[in-house]
Order: structure tokens, then sequence, then C-alpha cells
């Protein structure tokens, strides 16, 4: 058996009194779509965020395509490690945290220019492919003030996905969205999983884990309460917690 | 955008300056209210009342020490003085471009503070007879080839703001960078640490620095035509005469010359005994 | 109640020494010009070095806050006492340094600058630091994800947003450090409260002061207009990003 893309053992994390991650285990393999269900408060999005050391663990290993990125100190701020982890996997957040001094061009262009090296042309060249991949072809020039939240947040994707990541996480990314503005988003995300592309994705969306998903996962109080594959999780869930946050979150 | 707004920053400030010029010496000529005028001087010369003097302190030997226990050749005459008017000196310290101008609104009765009488604070106060013959003095750093008022021409030199010193400095050194510090110590210091090359003092003052800081010299004593007055608002005859009278009598008793040579370790000079008795 | 307007208002004295008070406005102006550049570099430099994250940078951390706070608290004229008055002791220094006489000006301005700059570089960092810890951690994460290092994404995220959020706050520093540079006559400088004091002390006579005054007046009145004015859009601004937020 090969090295799972991405290996997860025993994360824990608090924040101060408050502990947020129990020791949680997750392995991804290569081409994966997993999707991360939970009541807000669960530890899903913390759990995400440690996977690309956004928040460092306390405790637990990570490991990406096989190398330990939390060997030593634990704590995962050595910089060749953050060096290995970002150029492998990259993130989309709620708040799509475009920054606003910059075009949609520029916004991809950055730290493809400072972070990659590449020349200025041949980012403008990726940036283009990629925001007319997600359908922004006639908005390279905007400033995110005036794009829609939707089309910002594709904006955040085409950014991520110009550093060629291996792996996509994807944290609540239609949250702060308008109803309408929800489906381009998914849209593309879909695109990219049927592409093969490795993805976490912590979501409200059942219908989008449903038919997207390879394996869904619910969470709870810090700990995975019950993983698998989406028509089992969702249609038939074994555990009381899973079931009854489905009818809470479907009643809707 | 960032950059356009840093500019324009720039530009406003570019555009006041411009206009300071073009507004020339106008401004602020509207208000009508406001600002009391205070120049009533409170109280006569009755016994008892003390005497309130003005003073720029400190001004060794003329004038040191602390509030409440001020000291110095003109403290202690004026103490003796104001004793032979049967009342007692209470000093307030002032700052000297101020002193004669505080004096004249009636901020306090009378001004001693080494201030040398001349026409021109004549127009704003009424002196007393002399108490004191001033000289300049330059003084250098320990061992510099400086050795008079002339050599200093072209260096850079210190004196005391509103002071005698700085007006002979601005007359004879043309050639030179002259700073006014706000008290003379600041002058001396700056001599001392090296960023002037000699100060324009009086000479007492001078002497006091060569005795109590070191590394210092007196290079020349200037002779001045200076003498020294007390000070009072014009027009207040009775306060002038009674002072003049306390002060030659305080001359004949022997009082003047101990606290001379106490604070100059020198003997008074003849001629000034004899200006005391000038009469007014 | 004329004597009053005679000694402060007195147009004649105003004229008489025009010219000479607004040579040593100029001298103001030249020490502000120095100064406000040196303070905007030096300023940046210490709240960059502030905002360093890590264990390995809190020695130089906390040297830094606790040169910002003591540099707050003492009074400026005290510093330019201490400088003026000190520097040209500090033998080791070659006497060029110690006792500048550099493009033309005297000892008394470098001094001046140094002081200056030296406390506006810790009430600027204080800007700056309000100014990058307005921008959303978010940016700083998002750069960070991106691969950026902690420098580059100061640099090229973080700062350049944070440089938006501070002109009104720090044109008022501006202002201050302009009126601030008559301390300046404390060490001698020849500029316009030096000057029109010197007036002063030779006529008897307050008009020059004030004449400096509304030298000042010109400049600064102006300015705090357009403070308000930058307050007023940058309140637009966030209002309408506010908005764009909920969209």
């Amino acid at each position: 058996m090969t090295d799972p893309m991405i290996r997860l053992d025993g994360i824990h994390k608090r924040f101060g009194a408050l502990e947020v991650l129990k020791g949680v285990d997750l392995h991804v393999a290569k081409g994966e779509v997993v999707c991360i269900l939970g009541p807000s408060g669960s530890g899903k999005s913390t759990f995400l965020r440690c996977v690309n050391l956004l928040e460092p663990p306390e405790k637990g290993d990570i490991f990406i395509e096989g190398n330990d990125i939390c060997k030593g100190s634990g704590t995962g701020e050595e910089s060749w490690k953050l060096d290995f982890v970002r150029q492998r996997v990259g993130i989309v957040f709620q708040q799509f945290n475009l920054f606003p001094h910059k075009t949609a061009m520029q916004n991809v262009t950055l730290a493809q220019e400072k972070v990659l090296g590449r020349s200025g042309k041949e980012a403008r060249a990726k940036a283009t492919e990629l925001l007319e991949r997600v359908g922004l072809g006639d908005k390279l020039e905007q400033y995110p003030e005036r794009l829609s939240g939707g089309q910002q947040q594709r904006v955040a994707i085409a950014r991520a996905l110009a550093m060629d990541p291996q792996v996509m996480l994807f944290d609540e990314v239609t949250s702060a969205l308008d109803p309408e503005l929800v489906k381009e988003v998914l849209d593309v995300m879909r695109e990219l999983a049927e592409e093969g592309m490795t993805m976490i994705v912590v979501t409200h969306e059942i219908g989008f884990a449903r038919e997207v998903a390879d394996r869904v996962i619910f969470m709870d109080q810090g700990v995975i309460v019950e993983e698998g594959p989406p028509a089992e999780v969702l249609e038939n869930p074994r555990e009381e917690r899973t079931k009854q946050f489905l009818g809470l979150v479907l009643e809707r | 955008m960032r950059n356009t707004r840093l500019a324009a920053v720039f530009a406003v400030l570019l555009l006041a300056l411009a206009s300071v010029a073009a507004i020339g010496c106008g401004g602020g000529d509207d208000s009508t209210t406001g600002g009391g005028s205070g120049s009533e001087t409170s109280g006569g010369s009755g016994g008892g009342e003390p005497l309130t003097i003005g003073s720029d302190i400190p001004y060794p030997p003329f004038e040191q020490g602390k509030p409440g226990s001020y000291t110095g050749f003109d403290i202690e005459l004026m103490e003796a003085i104001a004793e032979k008017m049967g009342r007692k000196a209470e000093f307030t310290d002032t700052s000297f471009e101020t002193i004669f101008r505080d004096v004249a609104q009636g901020k306090f009765e009378a001004v001693v503070s080494a201030a040398t009488i001349t026409d021109e604070r004549e127009k704003a106060v009424d002196f007393s007879n002399p108490y004191y013959l001033s000289e300049q003095a330059v003084l250098v750093k320990e061992g510099s080839d400086i050795k008079s008022l002339e050599d200093l021409d072209g260096k850079t030199v210190a004196a005391q703001q509103g002071t005698t010193g700085l007006e002979l400095a601005k007359e004879k050194l043309g050639g030179s960078e002259i700073r006014p510090y706000p008290e003379g110590p600041d002058a001396v210091n700056a001599l001392k640490a090296g960023t002037v090359e000699g100060v324009v003092i009086d000479a007492p003052v001078a002497q006091n620095a060569v005795e109590k800081s070191g590394g210092v010299e007196i290079a020349e004593k200037v002779p001045t035509e200076e003498t020294y007055g007390i000070a009072v608002g014009q027009g207040e005859t009775e306060l002038l005469d009674e002072i003049n009278k306390a002060l030659k009598e305080v001359e004949q008793d022997g009082t003047y010359k101990t606290i001379y040579e106490k604070w100059f370790h020198l003997e008074p000079p003849k001629e000034i005994e004899s200006e005391t008795h000038e009469a007014e | 109640m004329s004597e009053f307007f005679h000694q402060y208002f007195d147009f004649t004295v105003m004229g008489d020494h025009f010219s000479e008070v607004l040579e040593g406005f100029f001298k103001n102006l030249l020490l502000f010009a120095v100064v406000v550049l040196l303070a905007l570099i030096w300023g940046l430099v210490l709240a960059l070095i502030r905002q360093l994250p890590g264990k390995k940078f809190a020695p130089l951390r906390f040297l830094t806050i606790a040169y910002i706070d003591v540099l707050r608290a003492i009074p400026i004229l005290i510093i330019l006492l201490l400088i003026s008055g000190g520097i040209p002791y500090l033998n080791f220094i070659p006497k060029d340094i110690r006792i500048p006489h550099w493009f033309g000006q005297p000892d008394p301005f470098w001094y001046s600058v140094l002081g200056l700059t030296l406390v506006y570089g810790a009430y600027m960092a204080e800007v700056y630091r309000a100014g990058i810890e307005a921008v959303p951690g978010g940016q700083f994460e998002a750069a960070r994800s991106l691969g950026m290092s902690y420098g580059k994404a100061m640099r090229h995220v973080v700062v350049p947003q944070a440089v938006t959020k501070i002109p009104a706050p720090m044109l008022n520093e501006m202002i201050s450090l302009l009126k601030d540079t008559t301390l300046a006559s404390v060490v001698a400088l020849g500029e316009s409260v030096l000057v029109s004091r010197e007036i002063l002390a030779e006529s008897f006579n307050s008009s020059a002061v004030i004449l400096a005054g509304v030298m000042f007046l010109v400049i600064t009145l102006p300015a705090a207009r357009l403070v308000d004015v930058l307050i007023k859009r940058n309140q637009a601004k966030v209002s309408r990003g506010a908005h764009i937020e909920v969209a």
C-alpha cells in the first residue's frame, strides 16, 4: 500500500482551557474528495486549518506524501515545513480574504511571482487561464470591491490553484454567500473534483457532499463521530448525534 | 491611490508655505474682547507689606538657589535694602525677556536681576541709582588660543537671550554665528561641550563659571559703560526714592561691601561707591 | 485693553520684523521636512520589529516596546537638552559626527533632528501599529497560506493596506511635529520662536511672537481641516466595505 496523500494521526489542539480537537485521525488518498460536516463549534474548521499548519497542532502527526511535517518541535513553526506544506496545500476561506488593494489578476499573480519566482508574463498567463476557467475572464482587472461575493470566492479559488497545489482545503467557502451565489462556487469545486484534485471540504452543503464526496465525515465536540461513503452517512447514519444534526440541517 | 494621497498632503503643506509669503503680516486683528489689563499695583509701601521682586534665576552669582531659599549678590543686597525700608523682600523667578514688561504691568514692584541700565529699557521702566558696575567677559575653554573678543570673530559664539553680552557679540562679531541660549549656564555648557568656542557674558557670571565648573577661563574682560540698577514701574517715584535711600544706607553701613566680597571675592570698585551716592 | 493690543498686536512691529521671523519660520519648516522623512521611516522600522512573530524575536520586540514606551513618556524638551548638551561630550565619536555641521546647518539643527526623530519615530510607530492591526487577520493568513514568508506577507499584503488607514492620524502627528520644532529654541537654533523672543527682548513688544504663531496657523489650520476630510472619507470607505461584506 502506498502512502496516502495526507495522513493525520491523533491531532490535539486547545485554545486556552478549551480543548477543540481531542485526537482526530484522517487519511486522504490522492484524488479523494472528503467532506467534513458537523455543528458549529465541533472543531471541523480548526482541524482543516491544522492540515496546512495555520493552526499548528499541539500533539499528533501530520504526514504529507509520507513526510512528517510535525516532527521535532511538534509546533510546525520551522520554515522548511511551512514551505513544504504550503507549496502542496491550497486553502480557500469563508471570508474570501482577497487582497483588496490588488485586482483579480494581481491577486492571482502576486504569490506566483513572489513565492514561486515566476516571471510576470508567465504568472499572468497562468492567472488568465485560471480566471477564465472559473468564469471570470471578463473581470481580470476588477478590484475585489467591484465583485460579488461569489465572484470574489471564485477568484480566491483561482488564486489558490495558481500555486499548483496537490491538495485543496475549503473552509465553509459558501457560508458567507447569498443563496443565489452559492451554486456558481460549488460548480467550480465540482469541476475541480472531477478533474481529480484531492480535496478536503468543510461545508454545510449536504447536497454537494452527497453528490461530490467520496467520503463524508461527521465531527462533533472535537472528535470524528462517524465516517463513510455519503450514501451511508447521509442516508443511514448509525450514530444518534449524526441523525440529530442531519435532521436539523435538512429541516431548513 | 495611496501615493497620490501622500502627495496631496505634501502639496498642501507647500501651498500653505507659499501663502505665508503672500499673506504678509496681516491677521488676528478683529478680536475686540478678552484680555484683562491688570496694570494696577497692589497695595502701597505700608510697613510689613512684602516687597515683591522679579528676578531671572539662576544667574549665578547674582541670583541662584531654589524657590524659598534664593541667594546671590542681588538677592542679599535686595534683602538688605528691603530691611532698611521696613519690608521683607519676596522673590519671583521670571524670564528675563519679559521681566521689564512685567514690572511695568505691575506683576511685581521691582526688578533686581543683574539688569543693565539702558536708554531702551528706560523707556519702559525707571531705574534706581546704579548698584553695580559691570564688565563683560569672553569665556573660552581652558588652553584655548582665543585671547580676546576680536579673536572670536568668525567662530561660533554663545550668549544668553536678551542680555548685553548678546548685544555686544552681535555688534562686534559680524562674522560669527551667534547662538542665544535661554539661560547663561546653557551657554557655558555649550562651551564646555565644545559646540561653541566662546561665550560673551557678564564678568561675574564668567568668574563664577571658572570657579565652580572648571575647564573654562576668561580670555578677556571687556569694560563696558554698564551699570546695574533696580527697576520699578514708570512713575513709581515714591518707591524709587525709598529704594535709593535704602541703597545709600546699605552702602554707608558697610553691608554692601560685605555682600560684594562674599559673592565676588573682590573689593568693590571705588567708582561704584561714588555712583551709588549720585543724586537722582 | 489698548495696552494689551499694543503689546501683542502691534502691526508696525510685525511689519518691521516680518522677514526675520519668516526666516526663522523657514528653519522650522526645514527641520520639520527632514524629521518627517526620517521619522516616517524610523517609525515603520519600529512598528515592523514590534510585530515580528515567534520566540526568536522576543528580546528585540521587548526592546522596541520599551523604547517606544520610554520615548513617549519623556518630555521632548528634556530629550533635546540631553542630546545637545550630552552628545558633544562623547569623545569616542569623531568630532564631525559629535558636533555635526552638515549641509550648511549648525549642530543645534542636527541635535534637534535627532531628538525629534527619536521621539516622533516612537509616536509614528504607534500610528503604523494601529494601521497594521486594523488590517483583518485573514489577509495575513491568506498571504501566508499562499506560501509567502512573514516578511513578504507584511511587505506585499499587510503594510500596503495599513498605509491606507493611517493618513489622518499620521497627519495629526505631523501637525504636532511642526509645532514641536519650536522646541529647538532651547538648544539655540534660530527658529521663529527664538527669533521672535529676541525681538521681544529688544523691543519689549510681544507682537513678533504672535506673528510667528500666525505663520504656524497658516499651515496647521488647513492641515487640520484635511485631517477631518481624510477621516470622513475613510469612514465612508469603511461603511461601503461593510456593505459589500454582507452582500
